[in-house]
């Protein structure tokens, strides 16, 4: 006898959804067989907004396009700001920008190390993630003036220097970290629960992958090794040392382990960052942004932030305003059209740990 | 690098006559096109060519021109290199081919455009709404869209709440200071 299907709305308000977006499911038993992305539950038309202010004021708007890691979007914004007016950047705040990238990916896998777990119901590595992220963010405050939002990088540079002693700090806090992933890899990759909640569940279609715009930790886990910082190198990526990881099979557990290496990754590119960082100027000063007109033209920039490739189209009027500013998150894809289509067949209580694993981010969807 | 860009643009205007190349600084090719050859130029940078990854969609009123700008962004793995396809479609009963036959991800994008811009794409399947839910009002991402006019005719304010003002009135009030000159046009 066939099993009568069932709605279900996951969502919008619900612990395993990452943030206020609904997963709508048909289900037979506990199997899914069709899901339905439904967004519009935070929509604040932030890109409208910023039609309506000028170049520089839209950095308030931009570091709440996605919470956890917002460094990326002020980052490709002021690239592609700065290519469409042709400013020069100094070496010392393109560094300087790195690191920041770098300990916002940290910061930003401190907080996945806690969703995706929580999502398999080991809630401890959360507990002791989100504590460690803390000494990042510290960091931050001590940097930028904020914990979550920065607003820090913007164009012709950085917004002000390192404060004094702050290189030992960082130091110090990557020599922390590196010893303390070896605690995350025996709590969470060594248990038995999370192996068989995440093997062979959600796999991506390697062959299909680049195709439907997989980017980021879920292409690397297909075995395909894109990352924009090697592919398309921006800021110093390019003069530093650091190896792309890559995973086969496609699934949580290999995009798991991509994760579990990029962190190591980033503390060497901090580490790289801090010995090579050159003295000089670390901002371009711009003109009163009350009357900085761009050239008119449009620009591209593209950022890897720790969901994959995050892009910040702007085009430009010749006019003190954007004419228009669109971004690319990377979870636009993979929250609708990939994640409708990895949910088919699997089972009902790995909604979460399927979305966890792809580092859906609704705000980015919707802006 | 300027091999690739050069043997890319050599390739396209010998298959697609009306298209005018122009090229920037870095790993950056610019095509501008008519919408009717939209699917076909796409197809052929996905099929021949290698630009297999849809970075992105965009869209720009340019309401003066009575014009909207599609630009979609390509980027192939192997020349890493961006190509830029313009487009322009006319702003009164705006009308584009789809293309999620050729990366079904363009379907998301094709569905914000429709609801913010108003702009149809024929064969479109998108039943439900995107963003937007029960929007009776003009598309609002259109640049003559007053958001905060909409706002004002739509809803009302709270009750009680007569008295409410700007904060920067109180700031003059209380400091005797002027308002600067740039804050004067946001005053209520």
């Amino acid at each position: 006898m066939r099993e009568k299907a069932t709605t279900l709305y996951i969502g919008p308000q619900h612990p395993g959804i990452t943030g206020n977006m609904m997963v709508r499911v048909k289900v037979e038993g506990d199997t899914i067989v069709k899901a339905t992305t439904e967004v519009g539950y935070l929509h604040r038309a932030f890109e409208k907004l910023i039609e309506q202010r000028n170049w520089l004021q839209s950095f308030t708007l931009l570091c709440r396009f996605c919470v956890p890691e917002p460094d990326p979007v002020e980052e490709s914004y002021a690239r592609a700001v700065e290519e469409l007016e042709g400013r020069e950047v100094p070496e010392r705040a393109k560094y300087i920008r790195v690191m920041v990238l770098e300990l916002a990916r940290i910061a930003s896998y401190m907080l996945w190390y806690g969703g995706q777990a929580g999502s398999l119901g080991l809630y401890t590595v959360g507990q002791w993630s989100v504590g460690d992220r803390n000494y990042i963010l510290d960091l931050f405050e001590e940097l930028t003036g904020g914990r979550v939002y920065h607003m820090y990088i913007w164009p012709g540079g950085v917004r002000r220097d390192m404060p004094e002693g702050f290189e030992e700090k960082v130091l110090k806090t990557m020599d922390y970290l590196e010893k303390r992933l070896d605690d995350y890899d025996d709590l969470m990759f060594e248990n038995s629960i999370f192996k068989k909640r995440t093997k062979g569940i959600g796999i991506i279609d390697k062959a299909k992958a680049i195709e439907w715009g997989v980017v980021g930790p879920p292409l690397r886990g297909c075995g395909i090794k894109h990352d924009v910082r090697i592919d398309d190198p921006y800021e110093v990526y390019d003069k530093l040392d650091f190896v792309v990881p890559t995973h086969e099979g496609g699934d949580i557990w290999s995009r798991a382990q991509v994760r579990r290496q990029e962190i190591r990754q980033s503390i060497r590119i901090v580490r790289q960052v801090i010995d090579k960082i050159p003295g000089g100027d670390f901002y371009n000063k711009i003109p009163n942004p009350q009357k900085w007109a761009l050239p008119k033209g449009d620009a591209y920039a593209r950022t890897e932030a720790v969901r994959g490739e995050v892009g910040m189209y702007v085009s430009s009027d010749g006019g003190t305003h954007p004419r228009r500013a669109h971004f690319r998150g990377a979870a636009y894809v993979h929250a609708i059209t990939l994640l409708e289509d990895l949910l088919v067949g699997e089972n009902l209580a790995d909604i979460s740990a399927i979305m966890n694993s792809l580092g859906t981010c609704p705000p980015e969807i919707e802006r | 690098m300027k091999e690739i860009k050069k043997t890319v643009i050599e390739k396209i205007t010998t298959h697609f006559k009306e298209v005018t190349a122009q090229q920037h600084d870095g790993n950056r090719v610019d095509f501008f096109i008519g919408k009717e050859e939209i699917p076909a130029i796409l197809f052929f940078l996905k099929d021949e060519m290698g630009y297999n990854h849809l970075s992105h969609i965009a869209c720009v009123d340019w309401l003066e021109e009575k014009e909207f700008e599609i630009v979609y962004i390509v980027w192939s793995y192997t020349d890493k290199i961006k190509i830029f396809v313009h487009t322009r479609v006319e702003r009164e009963n705006p009308v584009m081919d789809n293309v999620d036959m050729i990366w079904r991800q363009a379907n998301t994008y094709e569905r914000e455009m429709k609801e913010m811009y108003g702009i149809e794409f024929t064969g479109l399947e998108a039943p439900e709404e995107f963003l937007l839910e029960d929007w009776e009002g003009p598309p609002p991402m259109r640049r003559d869209f007053d958001t905060e006019a909409y706002a004002r005719e739509k809803f009302w304010e709270r009750p009680g709440r007569e008295d409410a003002r700007d904060v920067r009135e109180t700031i003059i009030e209380r400091t005797g200071e002027e308002l600067p000159d740039f804050a004067k046009k946001y005053k209520r």
